[in-house]
């Protein structure tokens, strides 16, 4: 995240502050139903307590590592894929039907097939997060490669560059700056795939946790695990927009 | 150095150019003027195999590695800096690292960029970068450069400034080149012989014209030669037709 400057962010903090507050006294009020919104003090002991219970984290860590996993491999295949279709006819005549297709789709239908194929552990969250960032994955490379600068292509050739100074100098460098346009898409997609996974059939995850608190309707459950799931992802997208200047540098 | 015959290039079967005949003799600095239009861009763009002619025969003396190509854009690649950049067609033809960065600091300081070798090409002006590209190129020692109007995009002083530059390294290494262009004063201060071409499609060598001003030349003196207002005078004769 950009730092902003000091009173951007107390206005941003204030407006936070202002909007808790509205909830609150509300509540108190008895102007909201606990039973559809609880209070925000009531949602924070529901978090706090979870916390401090330490019930959270076998969830968390559940959840982390699927989408993790399913991200570092959604990223690996797809950009695998997309390099491999751009630079062969056949692969791309091959390939490009179904990722259209996949792609068309929303591809968190595929989550009761793959707990059908892989059970309700870890793998079928893994598949559905890899899945999702997958195709992204596949069409930023592929796009990428076929949209690369035509002038810095010949650059290389006139210096008398072959095929592997295309790749590491031209290709790589701006598919890496395409991956890095989408990487925190992806970082929302490989949750989306772990979390909607879990949720549809699994024993562990905070979307485990999410379906127990929908089916008991405890929407302080619910609501504080939805602000542990936003403040995780806040977190790691603050990462992944470290990683983005440190990779694109030049820019 | 360089032999073309019967050159004929066609886009979508309308030929741009039609049996170019011309030569490049070694040492030479040869320019090829003409229209816009009339194909010049994809003379060099055959001589250096980045396209394949309809017809005719482009006979090198050198191999294709010894021809140097400096293009009008200076498309530098943006993610490597200024020493990655010099060194990229070293680093091609396999030399070792510290070798070429000693080639390529050389380099910047001929050029007046010492201390810009950490940058991006971002952070240059485009009177940098052009420099910058042009050390990429002659790091390599070409025997051949081919220049197509490198130096169009740049305001007049620095445009003076640089080819006041090269000049005096080609002449020093007695340099053989190809330059396009339509800048008739620059073809003239620089240039041993000028090829005109004829408005295109089907463009055609016109014209050959020996330049006798004195070597060695500085761009602005060129410009008081006695030779030099009656070759302006024919050449816009020429062009204009």
């Amino acid at each position: 995240m950009k730092t902003l400057p000091h009173h951007r962010l107390s206005r941003r903090l204030l407006a936070l502050f202002v909007l808790l507050t509205l909830w609150e006294s509300m509540s108190r009020f008895g102007w909201l139903d606990p039973f559809y919104l609880p209070a925000a003090s009531a949602v924070a002991n529901v978090l706090i307590e979870l916390v401090a219970s330490g019930q959270l984290w076998p969830h968390l860590q559940a959840t982390f590592v699927a989408a993790f996993g399913g991200l570092v491999a959604g990223l690996v295949l797809g950009i695998g894929l997309g390099f491999a279709a751009a630079l062969s006819p056949l692969l791309a005549d091959l390939l490009e039907p179904i990722m259209v297709l996949l792609n068309a789709i929303p591809r968190v239908i595929l989550a009761p097939l793959f707990v059908i194929w892989l059970g309700i552990d870890l793998a079928s969250k893994m598949a559905l997060a890899l899945i999702l960032v997958a195709v992204l994955m596949f069409f930023a490379v592929y796009n990428g490669i076929k949209e690369v600068d035509q002038r810095l292509v010949e650059r290389i050739q006139t210096l008398g560059g072959g095929r592997r100074f295309l790749i590491r100098e031209v290709y790589v460098p701006s598919v890496t700056a395409w991956v890095m346009g989408n990487f925190k898409v992806a970082v929302g997609f490989a949750f989306t795939g772990a979390v909607v996974g879990e949720f549809v059939a699994s024993s562990r995850g905070l979307g485990y946790l999410l379906q127990f608190a929908q089916s008991t309707y405890n929407a302080a459950l619910t609501i504080a695990l939805i602000v542990v799931t936003m403040t995780f992802v806040l977190l790691l997208f603050a990462l992944s927009e470290r990683l983005e200047r440190r990779l694109l540098r030049w820019r | 150095m360089l032999h073309v015959r019967g050159l004929t290039v066609a886009f979508g079967g309308q030929p741009v150019l039609e049996a170019i005949d011309f030569d490049v003799g070694t040492g030479e600095f040869t320019s090829l003027i003409g229209p816009s239009g009339s194909g010049k861009t994809s003379i060099l763009r055959a001589v250096s195999a980045l396209l394949r002619p309809q017809s005719g025969t482009v006979a090198l003396d050198v191999p294709l590695n010894d021809v140097g190509f400096l293009f009008q854009d200076d498309a530098l690649l943006p993610w490597r800096t200024v020493r990655q950049n010099i060194t990229l067609g070293l680093r091609i033809r396999g030399f070792a690292p510290k070798a070429a960065v000693e080639k390529a600091e050389h380099w910047l300081s001929l050029l007046g960029l010492e201390g810009f070798g950490d940058r991006y090409p971002r952070q240059l002006s485009g009177g940098q970068r052009k420099r910058v590209a042009m050390a990429q190129v002659l790091v390599l020692e070409p025997r051949l450069l081919l220049m197509d109007e490198p130096f169009a995009s740049l305001d007049a002083i620095v445009r003076m400034r640089i080819t006041e530059e090269l000049l005096s390294w080609v002449e020093r290494e007695h340099m053989t080149v190809l330059l396009v262009t339509h800048d008739l004063e620059e073809a003239i201060s620089a240039s041993d012989v000028i090829y005109v071409l004829s408005q295109g499609p089907q463009a055609t060598i016109r014209a050959r014209h020996q330049i006798g001003i004195a070597r060695p030349r500085r761009v602005l003196e060129t410009r008081r030669d006695p030779l030099f207002a009656p070759l302006m005078q024919l050449l816009w004769e020429e062009l204009s037709e």
